[in-house]
């Protein structure tokens, strides 16, 4: 029973981890660049989350609205803050993302206060009993939420020619550039999806911790990191998958270890151990 | 034209020099310590509101010594490293005559050396950690430590609420586990079984799988520590994981954001703290009107602790009638003050003697639960 209830809250976490993950890897992908401010968009997605329903009682338009907003947002700092400096070697790029992370926080700290913020009501919390299992709707809402958006997200990348430009930039930019696709248009879409994506994992952990506070990105920050280095560098369905072993051992580990190593160590001691006995990530490509 | 705006110039560095240099001539400076910005922000702003507002209120009084109190308030990000600078300056640059920490134990434990070396007194609101006040005979604390509040907790469950056997979730800091430390050490006397023991970091939002846990240990309560930020989460994913047990907690939860994350879930909840909001005394019922009025919020421990803190070191200075600083310690050491978060009386270590308060959520509000005062639970160590 226990153990069934570990192995829910592990795809719950995985699921989590999944969404804001795969925005990080496209990006790594398509631009070799680190992009740790990600976690700061995945904070801005909550606050706006939370803000919107708040205001009109729907989370329905919560959810898209952030998700919109944010993904502009992320296509500005694509625009503004990495574009400028492509051609700089990647640490470049990697320090630029980090102040930009920082910045971020301090600014969510200035508009919305230091004690983040909540829901009046906050929604789907209705009991669901499930094989006799105590979850909430939030729960269900979540797993097959991830799961409805990664599905569009491969139906997308997989049958229809934006999703054939965009694989094809990826793979060779310049000959994807020869052949008349936008590169530029390519790199746009990629920063709005994965924004976007950030935005509503955001919306998902402030429904289940009833908080969207300015330091909620630190740990996404460095844990998705840690997922797309698991999954295989750029390799979305490695990262997806990453994502929810990590979920998962982060629940065992938990109960069972947590005592010896935080949930942090457990996951990095994991990521280690990975990368010890297989050093290109799990899911590599060649 | 140049030379319009050359005097112009001139005059407004004239205003600027001067406005920058007459309240310096006349005031008494207090330095200040606070986490303003990262992760411990709330506690910062809500320990810096309550210094201001004591003040503004021992200025409005009349001052110390027929002079202003000026506060010198420097943000520490609740990091070791940044407090040790911000001492020196406080110390060297501002020349402040006592040092105020409104800040997390780490960093009050690292300026506590420095102003002990420089034989400036110093005295931490809030901060738990035991080895503060040991930097020297010029740290004293106002706030309750972290073991006299754990051993206070054991007594509540144990012996006041009847509940034996107890899961403790703790919180890996400094603050968590000197808690825990204390909460171990008479469980045994009340009657206490711990039947298991967790523990989570600073970041931690999501208790799911503890959750799942703590419900196949069927506890009769559970202690947890923390703060509002993982407690607030903590406790709305207890009971809507289908955990009835009662929840005990400390000082950390104190303040009504904790009961605004939890929701209808933080009901019940009982903490260890050291403001009573059911006060009778005038102090603690005027500092509470006063704080909602300057900061917009309810009051809570920080606010009161700082609040205190700086009350006690402005009645210490008029007392000693100078700003001399071994005088000035030499009158905090006799402190008998009935200030916001109660009468203070410090020990031959510089620890606070005042009871703990239990206060329960109650619609949505704390209230007043009981006071624990045995003193032999709550003496703090003299060394």
């Amino acid at each position: 029973m226990l153990f069934l209830e570990l192995l829910i809250q592990g795809l719950i976490y995985g699921c989590m981890y999944a969404i804001i993950a795969v925005g990080l890897t496209l990006v790594y992908g398509l631009l070799r660049i680190l992009h740790v401010a990600h976690a700061g968009l995945f904070t801005l997605g909550a606050y706006l989350g939370v803000i919107v329903t708040n205001a009109t009682g729907s989370l329905g338009l919560a959810i898209p609205v952030s998700a919109m907003c944010v993904g502009l947002v992320g296509m500005a700092i694509y625009r503004l803050c990495y574009q400028p400096i492509l051609s700089k070697p990647p640490y470049v790029a990697l320090i630029a993302s980090i102040g930009l992370f920082i910045a971020m926080e301090e600014i969510f700290r200035l508009i919305f206060g230091p004690y983040g913020l909540t829901y009046t009501q906050v929604p789907l919390q209705s009991p669901l009993s499930l094989l006799g299992m105590s979850l909430r709707m939030v729960d269900i809402f979540i797993v097959f939420g991830s799961v409805a958006m990664l599905g569009l997200l491969s139906w997308l990348a997989q049958k229809t020619r934006i999703g054939i430009a965009w694989r094809a930039t990826v793979d060779d930019p310049q000959m994807a550039g020869s052949f008349g696709i936008s590169v530029q248009n390519v790199r746009y879409l990629n920063f709005f999806i994965g924004s976007a994506l950030a935005a509503v994992a955001g919306i998902f952990i402030s429904l289940l911790s009833n908080l969207a506070e300015p330091t909620m990105g630190g740990v996404p920050s460095y844990k998705a990191l840690a997922i797309i280095v698991l999954g295989g560098l750029g390799n979305v369905t490695g990262t997806l998958i990453a994502a929810v072993i990590l979920g998962v051992v982060e629940a065992y580990g938990t109960i069972y270890v947590g005592n010896l190593l935080d949930r942090d160590a457990i996951a990095f001691a994991f990521l280690i151990l990975v990368l010890m006995l297989k050093p290109q990530g799990l899911f590599s490509r060649k | 034209m140049i030379k319009k705006t050359t005097l112009i110039f001139l005059t407004l560095c004239l205003v600027v020099s001067f406005a920058s240099l007459c309240p310096a001539a006349d005031t008494i400076k207090f330095g200040f310590n606070a986490p303003l910005t990262g992760f411990a922000a709330a506690d910062g702003k809500s320990s810096s509101e309550g210094a201001k507002l004591a003040v503004k209120q021992i200025n409005a009084a009349g001052g110390v010594l027929g002079k202003q109190v000026e506060l010198v308030i420097y943000d520490d990000q609740a990091k070791p490293a940044n407090a040790i600078p911000i001492a020196n300056k406080l110390i060297g640059k501002d020349k402040v005559v006592v040092g105020i920490s409104g800040s997390y134990s780490g960093p009050t434990r690292s300026s506590a050396g420095v102003f002990q070396e420089a034989g400036i007194p110093y005295i931490s609101a809030y901060a738990i950690h035991p080895d503060i006040t040991r930097a020297g005979n010029m740290v004293y604390r106002t706030g309750l430590l972290g073991t006299v509040q754990g051993r206070a907790g054991a007594k509540l469950v144990g012996d006041m609420m009847g509940k034996k056997n107890v899961v403790i979730i703790t919180l890996q800091n400094d603050f968590g586990k000197s808690l825990a430390a204390g909460f171990k050490s008479v469980a045994a006397d009340y009657g206490i079984q711990v039947i298991a023991e967790y523990q989570y970091s600073m970041k931690d939002r999501q208790f799911g799988s503890l959750v799942a846990k703590v419900k196949a240990d069927k506890p009769d309560a559970i202690y947890a520590s923390g703060y509002y930020f993982t407690c607030g989460p903590l406790v709305s994913q207890l009971r809507a994981g289908g955990v009835d047990a009662p929840v005990i907690g400390q000082e950390g939860y104190d303040g009504q954001k904790f009961i605004e994350i939890a929701g209808p879930a933080a009901e019940g909840v009982l903490i260890t703290t050291t403001l009573d909001r059911d006060s009778k005394e005038k102090e603690a019922r005027e500092f509470m009107q006063a704080f909602e009025k300057q900061a917009g919020y309810p009051a809570d421990m920080v606010s009161a602790s700082a609040h205190t803190a700086v009350k006690v070191a402005a009645a210490a200075i008029e007392r000693a009638g100078s700003t001399d600083p071994e005088k000035i310690r030499q009158a905090i050491a006799k402190t008998s003050y009935k200030a916001s978060s109660g009468l203070i009386r410090f020990n031959k270590l510089g620890e606070v003697m005042k009871p703990v308060q239990v206060q329960i959520v109650r619609d949505g509000r704390w209230h007043y639960y009981a006071v624990i005062d045995d003193p032999e639970l709550l003496t703090p160590p003299e060394e």
